[in-house]
């Protein structure tokens, strides 16, 4: 027999799993507005769905806290959706700036550093990972996307010297700049994935790598 | 059921034990109060003789007992009481034992104190003068015996009642212990007690009517495990929580599970967006359907809502791999797109020159050398026909042929023969190497083979190289290989060069003449034949076809 509470933390899990694939949607999306694919509309609207929902998974831990008082591991669970979601809504946000970016970058198609669609394709895959690793409990792919985190900055860096060399010779500065605001944002939709990584780790092991002095243990 | 045993007989011994004590009191009561009369009236016997004999002072004398000795004279005037001042006494004529004597002889009456709490017996003797000795005794009264025995019996009934305790548990723990020892495995068997044995024959029909329900369930569960186990398409069953309450192996395999997924999220196996507004819509009560892209394959999920009492409890899932069906599809649609594009071109050339001479602008002489090049393209137009027809109809499997043994030597030989010409032409030349082999097979497909690799293997060579045909005896297999020193195929294109229609360079194609469905027509002869076909090709140097045959034809 299934408890009310359990039911409510099932629920709880889907719609975390629903609310990730939708960062993933958001951010498939942003990567195809910047190699010029009219989808920042798309981008918008789902950026506003991945805000709604922040609101709704909210109120169910809220409810959740209040009426059941969970302890242990549920209670990890819960605190971990709480700090997961405001990354994911993080997500949904800069792809939006990415795709509202795109609007002024996509006529200049030839200038975008091979390393961008690089970067791009990793960030993808960082956010579908963390996503993966949060639906299959699974240790090894958080470890994965954290230590992808780094491929992530050395790219933005290597655009960074590609770009500020482009714009010494005859790119548009402004569209250089766009293109590096891009990149920047990317390397920080891979931040969010890393920080959504750390707190699937955290509802596992009950150990969170950044402050582990002070939620050690059980 | 111990401890009711317990309380019970503890209670039973309780009442017992205090209805037991008050009658011992009773009983005991009336026989001391008896014994008492009995003695009063020996006492007075035994004064009244003195009294008789000696008067009132016999009575002086006697003081000192332990009744009480009164004497009155006939008119109730006390002479002599033994423990109080006669003179302050009041009358005794109306007291009931004074009376009775002064009437009979002897009285007797027994009162009992203002306070309750003694009884007092007098017995009475008339004497001769008419005067009457009366002798009495005081006893405590019944309440007040039993408030003096109130701490002793207490005490006795502390003991008793741990007492009965002990025994009580005992028997309890006794009665009950057979009962915590029996085998409901086996109800019948045990010997216990009578009063239990329809509850154990009745437990005996249950069991058995419960190992026939489990096995039916199992039976039933094992059916449809095994139904749902060799199905090809995926099977889920979901709640209406969207977790997974049952999956067949190859929704687990579609999805690239290692495990089963039972008691997860559906989301757990996909969560793309077309997937969830499926499974939003089906248990919203609505049929639906769409088509995933999981890994390369596609699935196509039918998804149709269970209800239960107008309320949706759930949703059935079917998937079934559509990867096959979707890629035919595109390669029908290529085929159509290809076929009237191949018919199309030289018929433009046809109706071109056709409208050429129509249109009185070729000089008579010239008209042998149009008719020539419309009789060239009708020749292609015919041949693209004619394959497009053998295609389908190895597609089809009609067998029009017949199965026979052909020597594929030479049969070979006789392809080289027609092909002779066309090689000289082309400055390429052929070679046959191989002993006589027969092989079971349908002539005219095998020929075809053999001729749209000869064919192939001419068309696309190089000036002055060479095709070799190396037939081979195996134990079950016959070994074809048909090798140019021609201009290759991209390795890309070797994977695509059997599809109908599929042209490496494209822009060359109409030099070299041909449908584009030699090879394609090779592979679908090959397989008609039970055999197989690979090719090995390097760019610039040339192709290698290698077909194995199996020597007694297709085995179905």
């Amino acid at each position: 027999m299934t408890t009310r509470f359990e039911r409510q933390l099932e629920e709880l899990h889907v719609q975390m799993i629903t609310m990730g694939s939708l960062c993933e949607k958001v951010i498939t999306l942003s990567a195809q507005a910047i190699r010029g694919v009219e989808c920042a509309g798309e981008v918008f609207e789902t950026d506003k769905e991945i805000d709604n929902k922040e609101r709704e998974i909210e109120t169910l831990c809220m409810r959740l806290l209040l009426h059941q008082q969970p302890v242990a591991g549920d209670l990890r669970e819960i605190s971990a959706a709480l700090r997961m979601i405001s990354d994911m809504e993080r997500i949904g946000d800069q792809a939006a700036d990415i795709a509202d970016l795109s609007r002024f970058i996509d006529r200049n198609m030839d200038h975008i550093p091979a390393q961008l669609e690089k970067m791009v394709e990793m960030t993808v895959h960082m956010v579908t990972e963390s996503v993966d690793a949060f639906v299959k409990s699974d240790l090894d792919l958080c470890r994965k996307v954290i230590d992808d985190d780094d491929k992530v900055d050395q790219a933005f860096n290597e655009i960074k010297e590609e770009l500020a060399n482009q714009m010494d010779k005859s790119l548009d500065v402004k569209v250089g700049l766009d293109l590096l605001m891009a990149a920047k944002y990317m390397e920080r939709i891979g931040d969010h994935a890393v920080n959504i990584a750390e707190w699937v780790e955290y509802s596992i092991t009950g150990v969170h790598r950044n402050n582990e002095h002070q939620l050690g243990g059980n | 059921m111990t401890k009711k045993i317990f309380k019970s007989s503890i209670l039973a011994s309780v009442i017992v034990l205090i209805i037991g004590m008050a009658c011992v009191l009773g009983v005991l009561y009336r026989h001391f109060g008896g014994q008492i009369i009995n003695e009063l009236k020996k006492e007075a016997e035994y004064l009244s003789y003195g009294v008789e004999l000696k008067g009132k002072d016999y009575l002086e004398n006697v003081n000192g007992q332990d009744s009480r000795i009164t004497y009155i004279d006939d008119a109730g005037n006390v002479l002599y009481d033994s423990m109080a001042d006669e003179e302050a006494m009041e009358n005794h004529k109306d007291r009931e034992e004074f009376q009775e004597a002064e009437e009979t002889g002897v009285g007797q009456a027994e009162r009992i104190s203002d306070t309750l709490s003694e009884r007092t017996l007098y017995y009475a003797v008339r004497l001769s003068d008419n005067s009457v000795l009366r002798v009495s005794s005081t006893q405590d009264s019944v309440l007040a015996l039993t408030v003096q025995l109130i701490p002793p019996a207490m005490g006795i009934l502390a003991v008793l009642i741990i007492l009965a305790c002990f025994f009580a548990s005992r028997i309890a723990s006794r009665i009950v212990e057979p009962l915590n020892s029996l085998d409901l495995e086996h109800p019948e068997e045990n010997m216990v007690y009578e009063e239990v044995a329809p509850l154990l024959s009745k437990i005996h029909k249950q069991n058995g009517q419960i190992r026939l329900q489990i096995e039916e369930a199992r039976r039933n569960q094992e059916e449809f495990r095994i139904i749902t186990e060799n199905m090809q398409e995926g099977l889920l069953v979901i709640d209406a929580y969207t977790m997974i309450l049952s999956g067949n192996s190859s929704v687990w395999k579609m999805f690239q599970v290692w495990e089963p997924k039972i008691g997860e999220s559906v989301y757990s196996l996909d969560r793309t967006e077309d997937f969830r507004k499926v499974i939003e819509k089906v248990l919203k009560g609505e049929h639906g359907s769409a088509l995933l892209h999981v890994d390369n394959e596609f699935i196509h999920l039918i998804a149709n809502p269970v209800t239960r009492d107008g309320s949706i409890v759930g949703a059935v899932l079917v998937l079934m791999n559509e990867t096959e069906k979707v890629q035919r599809e595109s390669l029908r649609r290529e085929f159509s797109a290809n076929v009237s594009h191949e018919l199309k071109t030289p018929l433009t050339s046809i109706s071109g020159y056709a409208e050429i001479i129509q249109g009185g602008l070729v000089r008579d002489e010239d008209i042998r050398g149009f008719a020539g090049r419309i009789y060239k393209e009708a020749q292609r137009l015919i041949q693209l026909v004619e394959d497009t027809i053998k295609i389908s109809q190895l597609d089809e499997g009609a067998n029009p042929y017949e199965w026979e043994d052909v020597d594929v030597c030479q049969l070979a030989k006789e392809v080289c023969g027609n092909l002779k010409d066309v090689a000289y032409k082309k400055n390429v030349h052929l070679f046959i190497e191989g002993k006589e082999v027969y092989c079971r097979a349908v002539r005219p497909i095998l020929e075809e083979v053999l001729y749209n690799l000869c064919d192939n293997g001419i068309k696309y060579n190089r000036d002055d190289g060479t095709v070799s045909i190396h037939i081979e005896e195996e134990e079950e297999n016959v070994r074809i290989v048909v090798k140019d020193t021609g201009i290759g195929i991209p390795r890309e294109d070797i994977s695509r060069v059997f599809e109908r229609f599929y042209r490496v360079d494209k822009s060359h194609s109409r030099e070299i003449g041909g449908t584009g469905l030699g090879l394609s027509i090779v592979k679908h002869g090959v397989t008609f034949l039970g055999g197989t076909v690979d090719m090995i090709s390097e760019l610039g140097k040339g192709t290698e076809i290698t077909v194995i045959l199996p020597k007694s034809g297709k085995t179905e």
